[in-house]
């Protein structure tokens, strides 16, 4: 009730008429009343109803509403936070090496951002992660599904059953390793069509297409909670013509980023979007760099770029707030996104090689 | 623009005709705040606002993978492709060419990327049941004079090519008046090209476009200096051609030259490319495709056409061949691995050898 008028979803023009009026809380206009609101400040009285009732909706439902909106702010305590981000699942890549630089893996809530010369290998790793985060909870998975916007065209279904089925392979040969009741109960829903039928496919055209869908991303993924993986293949294709005005170009995927991250924390899904490389030429020679300009640079939190030595293919972890800048080598095999030299099988306790590439709990280690 | 149809409170569709707002996409290129600020309206309805204009413009449901995989009908399916009339050339694409998108060909001179081109304009007159796609084909030539003399040979030559089609389904077929030519030599005919194969596409006439060669377009106009006026040129004729092949369905075929990577004189000078030949003899094969990143970055898929000398090349692979023995290389492909096979050009056309 002691919220102040500035904070409402008001029209600015109506907050700033009832800021000139000297009304300061929510509880004053309330007090007021429709009449004498519409008197004091020289609105009609049906815009003054509607007023009250935006603010009296706004007291009361201020507890079911989601932060984003506005006012309520979370508190959180750092140590509440850093169980929370132990506790946080990560999407494996299949190419340990990858995932050790990661930390884990491709990790859920964080915006990543992959880029690379055409060729290198970026849409590969996204069919890749769109199937490893169906991957059930007992073999080291999040279990989760995966939503794929295509810019460009390049989603081909046929490359994802390969890759599909080369995954569900992987988790039969643990489970006869294993032979485990939950591992033998999962594969029984781990097949190629479950696979498939939880990547969820958007085909965008054009910029303004992938604004629309972008919007309507919060609301697809309340419906679909399980959700964890939301890919732009790629982000840069439907904004790099067509635009004179690059103010503008900068200002829309500011907008984007900003509600990508916030899709990424509500629902607790992992961003990966692709980039493509373009010439900066200096004054003596040129280089590839990531497109889209320095700014976009700010927008994900990791930043992977893939390159060509020669004829191996080289991932470097360019920028994480985690983990140090690295470079790997991988490889994009008919079984997908693989490592160089097969990774050697560690020893665990009961583990087994896909296991130790989550992150050990705390609470263990104090055992 | 008439806001009436889209679900909206009678408030927001007075305030967007108070506004000024013409299209949806006006709406969308403006952030919540500056809507707000414009409309004067709460956040709530601009909120309201931004979902249902979105909705409308995304109207079409979701689609899942799975729906994708059994997706058979002809019109639809991405496992339909364009038959490159040869079975082998044929595995080395898993199919063909991809019917959407943007298809690139490069090779040094004489390696044989219109001997494709020209095979692939009368694949695509065939029956969808024969890899083809039943209607015709654009050629835009750049730079040479198109080989008429020579798709007549391949005319008169189809049925020993396609021996697994009919003899009375290849006579019926008119390969002549399907194929449309036209010369384009620098880049406003181009444009104008371009505007015209719309039409083209609109009415059905036509489902393959090869432009033979992209690279020739661009050679002589522009400098090292203007390298940003180029890359806007290749990134807006590459969104239209990406557009268009989405729209409609069909194939994009680019023709492009290589120049070998340590010698940038070829780019700006048309006569030296006999001279490049012999300079890549000599320093080994390090040629790249022309036109650099900016046009990679529209590709879908990359192939490499190269003839290549072999030491066993005399004794059994040669002996029935009347040409030399070429390399069709798969670059890159989201589909692909990276993987190569032979071929010959015949006198009935492309033949590869298994």
């Amino acid at each position: 009730m002691q919220r102040e008028v500035g904070s409402l979803p008001l029209a600015p023009s109506l907050r700033a008429r009832l800021a000139a009026a000297g009304f300061q809380t929510a509880q004053e206009l309330l007090e007021t009343g429709p009449c004498g609101l519409s008197k004091e400040i020289g609105i009609s009285k049906e815009e003054a109803l509607e007023a009250l009732q935006v603010v009296r909706q706004e007291c009361h439902g201020g507890a079911a509403r989601t932060a984003g909106g506005s006012g309520t702010a979370r508190k959180f305590t750092a140590l509440e936070l850093l169980e929370e981000e132990q506790a946080q699942g990560f999407i494996i890549t299949f190419c340990s090496a990858l995932d050790n630089v990661l930390g884990g893996g491709v990790q859920l809530t964080k915006i990543t951002e992959v880029c690379g010369a055409p060729g290198v290998g970026k849409t590969q790793l996204c069919m890749q992660l769109a199937v490893d985060v169906q991957i059930p909870e007992c073999f080291g998975g999040v279990a989760g599904e995966a939503v794929f916007i295509d810019t460009e065209g390049s989603f081909m279904v046929d490359r994802v059953v390969d890759i599909a089925a080369a995954c569900v392979q992987h988790c039969q040969l643990i489970a006869e390793a294993q032979q485990e009741e939950d591992h033998l109960k999962a594969l029984e829903t781990f097949s190629l069509e479950s696979i498939l039928s939880h990547i969820y496919y958007f085909r965008c055209l054009d910029y303004t297409e992938l604004l629309a869908q972008v919007y309507l991303l919060p609301e697809f993924l309340s419906e679909h909670s399980k959700v964890r993986l939301v890919v732009i293949d790629g982000i840069a294709f439907p904004f790099r013509h067509d635009f004179e005005d690059l103010s503008l170009r900068t200002r829309l995927l500011n907008g984007l980023a900003q509600q990508l991250i916030i899709v990424a924390n509500d629902h607790k899904a992992a961003v990966v979007l692709t980039n493509q490389m373009t010439t900066r030429i200096g004054q003596s020679q040129s280089t590839l760099v990531p497109a889209l300009g320095e700014s976009w640079g700010h927008a994900a939190t990791v930043r992977l770029i893939f390159h060509w030595d020669n004829s191996q293919r080289l991932a470097t972890l360019y920028k994480s707030p985690s983990q140090r800048e690295a470079t790997i080598p991988y490889h994009i095999t008919p079984h997908g996104f693989r490592d160089v030299q097969p990774p050697a099988v560690t020893q665990n306790a009961g583990g087994t090689e896909v296991n130790p590439r989550k992150r050990p709990r705390r609470e263990e280690e104090k055992q | 623009m008439d806001w009436d149809q889209f679900d909206l409170n009678p408030r927001t569709v007075a305030a967007l005709k108070k506004a000024d707002i013409k299209s949806v996409k006006e709406i969308l290129n403006l952030s919540g705040a500056d809507l707000q600020r414009l409309m004067k309206l709460s956040s709530a309805d601009v909120q309201c606002l931004l979902k249902t204009v979105s909705r409308a413009l995304r109207r079409s449901s979701v689609v899942t993978a799975l729906q994708l995989y059994q997706d058979k009908d002809h019109l639809t399916s991405q496992s339909q492709k364009l038959s490159l009339g040869c079975s082998v050339l044929d595995n080395l694409l898993k199919g063909g060419v991809p019917l959407v998108g943007i298809t690139e060909l490069a090779g040094e001179s004489s390696a044989g990327k219109t001997q494709i081109s020209l095979q692939l304009c009368l694949c695509v007159q065939y029956p969808y049941k024969y890899g083809g796609l039943e209607s015709g084909a654009v050629y835009i030539c750049t730079e040479d004079a198109f080989p008429s003399k020579r798709l007549q040979q391949l005319i008169g030559q189809q049925h020993k090519l396609r021996a697994d089609v009919p003899a009375e389904i290849i006579q019926k077929i008119k390969f002549g008046n399907s194929i449309f030519v036209e010369h384009a030599a620098d880049l406003d005919t181009f444009q104008r090209c371009i505007t015209r194969l719309s039409l083209l596409l609109a009415r059905g006439m036509v489902r393959l476009v090869v432009i033979d060669s992209i690279a020739a377009l661009f050679r002589c106009e522009f400098g090292l200096s203007e390298s940003v006026t180029k890359a806007r040129y290749l990134q807006t004729f590459g969104a239209q051609l990406h557009s268009l092949s989405t729209r409609f369905r069909t194939p994009i075929m680019c023709i492009n030259q290589v120049w070998h990577r340590n010698c940038c004189l070829f780019y700006l000078i048309n006569g030296w490319r006999m001279v490049v030949h012999t300079l890549s003899v000599v320093v080994g094969n390090r040629v790249a495709p022309a036109l650099g990143i900016t046009w990679a970055n529209q590709l879908l898929m990359r192939l490499m056409a190269s003839r290549v000398s072999l030491p066993g090349q005399a004794s059994g692979v040669a002996s029935h061949c009347t040409g030399s023995v070429r390399t069709l290389r798969v670059v890159f492909a989201p589909h692909l691995p990276p993987s190569s096979c032979y071929y010959t050009v015949q006198l009935e056309g492309v033949r590869g050898i298994k």
